[in-house]
């Protein structure tokens, strides 16, 4: 399966994930929660509330930008939230799904930011969270994206916490993994992958994949959806 | 300050944050120092002589960053009258009060954006990072650009 298909794929997933008429944010660096907000609402979610680290409330951009913090995420918005407006909405229980980033995730549901490494002595220092660590245990539910799935990236235990709490679901190139029971477990594999190629990607023990469902391959309405929505393909950027 | 969350992040052992029992519910909650800088820069879209701010668009942190800071200095792309802002002082972002500098610096933001005037300016974004892989490529760099005029920016 290309890059681009699989990309397309993820973006589909994390549309799917989106309910009609929810609060949904994103932050920066957060090129395929743009695009698949945009999707949800032109397909199944059209009353979603879509804000953004750019502070604009329900824009209709004549064009997805190259950055998720590009004032072009105000163009068409019926009003400015700006960012001490949104965390504070998410403090309050305000926000149903917040997209957060993650350089490791583990087996309890745990994302970092911070470090790789030590803290005090990393092999790398990361750009931090961001305020992940309010935002998660208080939005209403987290999903992680990350387009990167290697025993590296999914740990038993990350490095440093930088946040953790309401984490639903992580949607990554080979599979879509869902919080139960204080542990994450697959929910679906891709169509282009297999289980034995999950489990080997992946630095923990998933359990038994026998009875997982294939994720349904975008439909030929999520990809028209998709193309209308992000013809310049800005979602590309975040394989690169 | 009272802040939401952080029970499960490993930030508030590694910063020594504490917690304190809300007198009104009982629950434990995290408090963190305010924090206070010295200084904050702010480049807005248009200010008038004392000091009066406007942002167009969104603000980000402006607004926070302006009250917790013990100085404020404005650069504005543009330098309008203050009977400007006495017609919609709804629009005034920073009051003249909190500022202790105004500098007019059109374009201002480049590189990066200053929405809706300029967006980001990718190639010279590309050009600095290319030029800051080592000390006296950065120097040269930033040198060409202090010298160039406002308008080749």
């Amino acid at each position: 399966m290309s890059d681009a298909a699989v990309v397309d794929l993820m973006a589909v997933c994390l549309a799917r994930l989106l309910r009609d008429g929810e609060r949904v944010l994103h932050g920066v660096s957060s090129l395929l929660p743009m695009v698949a907000v945009n999707v949800a609402k032109r397909l199944h979610a059209p009353n979603l509330v879509y804000l953004s680290v750019a502070g604009g409330v329900d824009p209709s951009p004549p064009r997805l930008p190259w950055s998720s913090t590009d004032q072009t995420l105000t163009v068409g918005a019926t009003a400015i939230f700006a960012n001490e407006d949104f965390y504070d909405l998410c403090a309050r229980g305000g926000i149903d799904v917040v997209f957060l980033g993650a350089a490791q995730v583990d087996r309890a549901g745990r994302i970092n930011t911070s470090a790789i490494g030590e803290y005090d002595r990393p092999k790398v220092r990361l750009p931090g969270g961001g305020g992940a660590a309010a935002i998660m245990p208080t939005a209403g539910r987290i999903v992680v994206w990350r387009t990167q799935h290697t025993p590296r990236v999914f740990v038993e235990r990350v490095d440093f916490a930088t946040a953790s709490g309401r984490l639903d679901r992580v949607v990554t190139p080979l599979c879509v993994l869902r919080m139960a029971d204080g542990q994450l477990r697959v929910e679906s594999i891709h169509p282009h992958t297999s289980a034995a190629e999950v489990q080997a990607q992946t630095g923990f023990d998933l359990g038994a994949l026998t009875a997982v469902p294939r994720t349904p391959p975008p439909s030929a309405t999520e990809l028209a959806a998709l193309a209308a929505v992000d013809p310049e393909r800005v979602r590309d950027h975040e394989f690169r | 300050m009272p802040v939401a969350g952080l029970f499960g992040s490993d930030i508030p052992a590694q910063s020594g944050l504490k917690t304190v029992r809300d007198p009104y519910t009982g629950q434990e909650v995290y408090v963190v120092p305010a924090l206070r800088p010295d200084w904050a820069v702010l480049h807005v879209h248009e200010a008038d002589a004392q000091g009066n701010a406007r942002v167009y668009g969104s603000p980000f942190w402006d607004r926070t960053m302006s009250r917790a800071a013990r100085q404020v200095i404005v650069t504005a792309e543009r330098i309008v009258d203050t009977a400007a802002f006495q017609r919609q002082p709804e629009l005034t972002l920073v009051p003249h009060f909190l500022v202790a500098a105004v500098v007019h610096a059109p374009r201002g933001a480049w590189p990066a954006a200053c929405y809706p005037d300029y967006e980001v300016d990718h190639a010279a974004v590309r050009a600095y990072l290319a030029a800051s892989r080592d000390p006296a490529g950065l120097r040269a760099h930033l040198a060409a650009a202090d010298g160039a005029p406002v308008a080749a920016r």
